[in-house]
């Protein structure tokens, strides 16, 4: 990754006929091959900012250039650069895959045999080489998001604009779409502009994200930066009573060393043990163990959960986006989020 | 040039989805052969009513009106494919290429002129079959076929423009609808202007259609082909052509911008 900035977003604002400012004063930089999201629950003013990012839609106000082109005097040398995906999908189910990439090709100005070599290529990029001259209206789901992604990305495009490319997808399609979007941006060096309201997804993709609501920018780091934020991790463990003690005697023993650790925060009792809040669990983990060692308490369990980007959410708007998304995905419950 | 590639491809697009959906071109053309089979066996002896051209079958009369009855209610179904195009975000999908923006209007019309164009073969050889004559011949057959796609061709801007305001196809149909029926009767597609009580023979002669049916029954019946008569119903078909595309121009760029 460069360190030139391809994108930069000035006090951008878009307001409404109606009046709703749907994006309110947001500024950010993606740089040259980052994965770059936006985070942030429906409404938030994801899609519209992608919509003005890509010429659809004139903002209000605010300045906007992509790899240095203004995007209002420049439009069309910028849309030679990017590569949009948008939240429909939006392929022609009348035309079949391999015609709805060469229409894509000829808009974008390629023709002859180098669209239809590149296009021959993407088929089999996306796994659609078998499925090619099958009408596009009989693909499935993820089969279809594939074959539009792959229509982003005929003309070579310097930088991709993907507007939750994978709402409404399965688990295992999901799962493809992430390692195709992986291997554009670290094989091929593609700058990926990502939003999604999903935190895994954010979290595995993302070099860097802005968690955005209502319009706003709330929170902007990388996804391990922005966790770590929340100051703490959460370890809980479980003791063996040493001979004689009972189970209170010997969490009040463990309280009394872990005071001693300068890096805990807070310790509440938990279930069967303890749960403690400290700062880089992982650093913090040894010196637990040598503390307890030298106390002679023997430990069962230790059990680190790092903070989520939900809890990051939650800090800075004081609602989650995770309660939305269980609703609109029940099969994800258990996908993973630690 | 890109203009043109553009628009061709575009065009052949929305051939290729015609020709898939064959169903399109046929589903207009039910009202125009009722019209043709049961209208001219209903009106069969309007002939004999004074006023009427002598000589002149009912048929070889309403022909020419159930031509652009079918041109005109086509047209006004031609914006559906735009509604289709801006709701499933395949518009957006173009409109983030490098795509000559006109090129998505123009390809779009053009194959609606195509899609006019065969409809109207149909309805010519149907009308053949049941005796109707061109009296003018081939020359006048294309002329005919010239004039009706023209005509399509314009009025399939309205369509497209109510289209992009509305993003509706069932306003598209109902205005479609409404639009035709009131001024395809209130013109000389089915009866002659004498027949018709004064205000209406008023509103018939500013009414579009009949400028047209005229026309193309000149060129059908015999002896009545006139220049100036053929030039004025092209005149009047491009006078709407220019405000229909200036309308639809005008709705595209904002929904474009």
């Amino acid at each position: 990754m460069s360190t030139t900035d391809l994108i930069t977003v000035d006090n951008l604002v878009e307001v409404y006929a109606d009046g709703t400012k749907a994006v309110d004063g947001i500024s950010f930089k993606v740089r040259d091959g980052e994965f770059f999201g936006f985070l942030g629950p429906n409404g938030a003013g994801k899609s519209t900012t992608i919509k003005i990012l890509t010429t659809l839609l004139r903002k209000t106000s605010g300045t906007v250039t992509i790899a240095g082109y203004d995007l209002e005097k420049h439009p069309k040398e910028i849309r030679k650069l990017i590569g949009v995906q948008s939240q429909d999908t939006a392929v022609d189910p009348e035309l079949t895959g391999r015609e709805n990439m060469m229409l894509q090709g000829e808009l974008q100005q390629m023709h002859g045999k180098v669209l239809g070599e590149r296009v021959d290529h993407l088929l089999e990029v996306v796994g659609l080489k078998d499925a090619a001259d099958k009408r596009a209206g009989r693909y499935s789901g993820g089969m279809k998001k594939r074959l539009d992604l792959a229509c982003t990305l005929v003309h070579e495009p310097k930088v991709l604009f993907l507007d939750e490319p994978t709402t409404g997808l399965d688990p295992q399609s999901r799962n493809t779409m992430w390692d195709y979007m992986e291997s554009l941006n670290e094989k091929q060096g593609i700058t990926i502009f990502l939003t999604t309201q999903y935190l895994e997804e954010a979290d595995r993709l993302c070099d860097r994200l802005c968690i955005v609501d209502n319009g706003k920018i709330v929170a902007e780091g990388s996804p391990v930066g922005l966790k770590q934020e929340i100051g703490a991790d959460a370890i809980t463990i479980t003791m063996e009573s040493s001979a004689g003690a009972t189970k209170e005697a010997t969490k009040v023993a463990a309280k009394q060393v872990l005071s001693t650790l300068p890096a805990v925060v807070n310790t509440i009792d938990a279930e069967d043990g303890l749960t403690i809040y400290a700062k880089n669990g992982g650093i913090f983990i040894p010196e637990l163990i040598r503390a307890f060692d030298k106390a002679n308490i023997r430990l069962v369990s230790i059990n680190v959960s790092t903070p989520s980007l939900d809890d990051v959410f939650l800090k800075h708007t004081g609602k989650r986006i995770r309660a939305e998304e269980l609703v609109k995905q029940p099969s994800r419950a258990g996908f993973g989020r630690r | 040039m890109t203009l043109l590639w553009d628009t061709r491809n575009l065009f052949i697009r929305a051939l290729k989805k015609l020709t898939r959906n064959p169903i399109l071109i046929f589903f207009s053309l039910f009202q125009p052969i009722i019209f043709l089979v049961l209208f001219t066996q209903l009106f069969h002896d309007f002939n004999l009513l004074p006023g009427f051209p002598p000589g002149v079958s009912y048929l070889q009369f309403a022909a020419a009106g159930i031509l652009l009855q079918n041109a005109f209610s086509s047209a006004l179904q031609s914006g559906t494919s735009i509604v289709d195009d801006l709701n499933s975000g395949f518009l957006q999908k173009m409109l983030v290429t490098q795509v000559a923006r006109p090129a998505i209007l123009l390809g779009r019309l053009l194959t609606d002129a195509c899609r006019v164009t065969v409809q109207s073969i149909i309805i010519l050889a149907l009308a053949f079959a049941l005796g109707f004559r061109i009296e003018s011949g081939i020359p006048g057959f294309l002329l005919i076929i010239f004039i009706i796609a023209f005509f399509g061709f314009a009025w399939s801007g309205i369509s497209l423009a109510i289209g992009m305001r509305t993003r509706s196809t069932e306003t598209v149909f109902g205005i479609g609808f409404t639009l035709s029926f009131p001024l395809l009767f209130m013109s000389t597609a089915l009866v002659p202007v004498s027949f018709m009580p004064t205000w209406m023979q008023d509103v018939s002669s500013v009414n579009p259609i009949t400028y047209a049916v005229n026309a193309v029954r000149d060129l059908s019946l015999p002896g009545y082909f006139s220049l100036s008569a053929e030039l004025t119903a092209l005149g009047v078909i491009a006078g709407i052509a220019v405000v229909t595309m200036g309308a639809t121009l005008y709705l595209f760029r904002k929904v474009v911008s």
